[in-house]
């Protein structure tokens, strides 16, 4: 009974954010088309959890440059859930402008510009979810809990602390998990939770709606002024109005002792979740088999490591080595040094250079004897021997992005003289 | 008194549209098509649109997107012979949704209504 219920969900991912504060990554590509991990695009764990799940019908909606994402989505997922005789697929979704003129003017609005698909596929349920997180979820779980309340909506929420209360909508809950109410970024005196006053119970961007509830309210919010946004107007209005609201306890599917979901909204929180896969025991795990995640790349050989010249006293040596990192295929680290960093596939580090906590992203090259430290260089950026970065913070912000805690973003098609 | 635009494909229809709620003291326009309101609309604004679905060219589904997409305040009552289209989602946008009948009672008291709710004259 419940796979019918399955069946008749449609699943609709946001992918249309401009991701203004990762700038400058995303300054060629949309937020979920990051790359994360070495291997990954951010994306992938969003896509991951849907098929882990078992989920089957997936709209991608998305709008700025969406080039990147578009072709991952086609290259590497779509044969994963296509199969139109068992009604599965993944399809992409950008502005039709079959209402207005206007590209999506907030989430609330994306959903109703697609009103036809929905009329069209006439789904029981819909699940909303962003693009652009990191975590581990089975959606089945939270539909059948949705259901079995017969709720109007239903929000995934996890407990934060309370200082990040001010970037999260938070829910008020009964011991039912009944919102009762719900502030969205709150500035200052954000509502905690009953049993830990340190700690507030957050949306993540995660919605399970009854359809019909759904087209209701968004049809509704279009004929106001509004910002047209499923957490700041519609859910708050839903509360109000005493529509059935719950929130669903997130459940983390990561089994660490600490539940994992990262906005990597921030520059900075992009970079401590890359960090966090070099440790011994990460706090995401990517090695858990009962929870694949999955990417798509081309075929590479296999990462190389050449040139072991025995460690001497005084004088650099040539010895191409890599500890407490990740590093993807096809990369060559040749002569040099690689520390606590991710490294994407293609990438190519040079005799006697050194690089430390860093993420190389597909194709960079670093030059002969240059030092790199605290820093990200993107895609296909060749960095050119003896180039110092990370080291001068004054001449690392003259030259490129230098974030409050000091890691420093090489973009892409940075020319060096 | 209020503006009223009456969108309609049956001429007759319109004819007995214009004198009813002329008569009811409203100033009515009349356009056959919805590309013909969304020209009339260009050059003015009724206080209210009186919209049929089922025409020929660009039905009233279509036509309501466009006239919420220009003025998403337009108060709009959707009028159509088929009580189906209450269902299609497409729909839901609009004010108000009656079924045609030979009798205008409904639909009078619906544009009160409406008008009402939006602070206008009535």
């Amino acid at each position: 009974m419940f796979d019918a219920q399955l069946k008749n969900t449609l699943t609709l991912i946001l992918a249309g954010g401009q991701g203004e504060r990762l700038y400058p990554l995303t300054r060629d590509r949309a937020k979920p088309a990051v790359p994360f991990g070495g291997m990954y695009r951010i994306i992938d764990f969003t896509l991951s959890n849907c098929l882990n799940s078992e989920i089957r019908k997936v709209y991608v909606l998305t709008q700025y440059k969406s080039f990147s994402l578009d072709r991952h989505i086609i290259l590497g997922w779509s044969s994963l859930f296509n199969s139109p005789e068992t009604g599965r697929y993944i399809h992409i979704l950008p502005p039709q402008q079959r209402t207005g003129q206007t590209w999506y003017q907030g989430t609330a609005d994306a959903i109703y510009q697609n009103i036809y698909t929905l009329e069209r596929e006439r789904p029981d349920y819909v699940l909303i979810l962003a693009g652009d997180h990191i975590y581990k979820m089975n959606y089945a779980e939270m539909l059948r809990y949705h259901v079995q309340r017969k709720a109007d909506v239903t929000v995934s929420c996890v407990a934060v602390d309370k200082s990040e209360a001010s970037q999260l909508g938070v829910a008020v809950v009964d011991s039912e998990n009944r919102i009762h109410e719900f502030q969205e970024k709150p500035k200052e005196n954000p509502l905690t939770l009953p049993n830990d006053p340190d700690s507030c119970f957050a949306s993540m961007g995660i919605y399970v709606f009854t359809t019909e509830a759904l087209v209701r309210r968004v049809s509704g919010d279009a004929r106001k002024d509004s910002a047209h946004d499923l957490g700041r107007n519609i859910i708050p209005e839903m509360v109000r109005e005493n529509a059935r609201v719950y929130a669903y306890p997130f459940k983390d599917e990561n089994r660490k002792e600490v539940a994992y979901w990262r906005d990597v909204g921030t520059i900075d929180g992009y970079y401590e979740a890359n960090m966090d896969l070099t440790e011994v025991t990460p706090l995401f795990n990517l090695y858990d088999e009962s929870w694949p995640v999955r990417t798509y790349h081309e075929q590479f050989p296999p990462a190389k490591f050449v040139f072991s010249e025995p460690l001497g006293d005084d004088q650099p040596v040539r010895r191409g080595q890599a500890l407490d990192s990740i590093v993807s295929p096809g990369a060559i680290i040749s002569g040099g040094t690689v520390e606590h960093s991710v490294l994407s596939p293609q990438v190519r580090i040079n005799s006697y250079c050194y690089v430390k906590d860093c993420i190389l992203m597909e194709g960079v090259s670093i030059g002969r004897r240059a030092q790199v430290q605290k820093a990200i260089i993107d895609k296909g950026v060749r960095i050119p021997e003896g180039a110092m970065i990370g080291y001068d913070a004054e001449a690392d912000r003259a030259r490129f992005t230098v974030t409050g805690d000091g890691v420093v973003v090489v973009p892409k098609g940075m020319p060096f003289a | 008194m209020a503006k009223l635009l009456v969108v309609d494909d049956d001429k007759n229809l319109r004819l007995l549209y214009e004198q009813e709620l002329g008569d009811e003291g409203h100033e009515v326009a009349l356009a056959s098509s919805g590309r013909e309101a969304l020209e009339l609309l260009k050059n003015s604004r009724p206080d209210l649109i009186i919209l049929d679905i089922s025409m020929p060219g660009m039905d009233g589904i279509e036509a309501l997107g466009k006239i919420l997409a220009k003025d998403k305040t337009m108060p709009v009552i959707l009028n159509t012979a088929y009580s189906t289209y209450k269902d299609n989602f497409m729909t839901w946008s609009a004010d108000a949704y009656v079924v045609k009948s030979g009798d205008l009672t409904e639909l009078k008291a619906k544009i009160r209504d409406v008008l009402k709710t939006r602070g206008l004259p009535t």
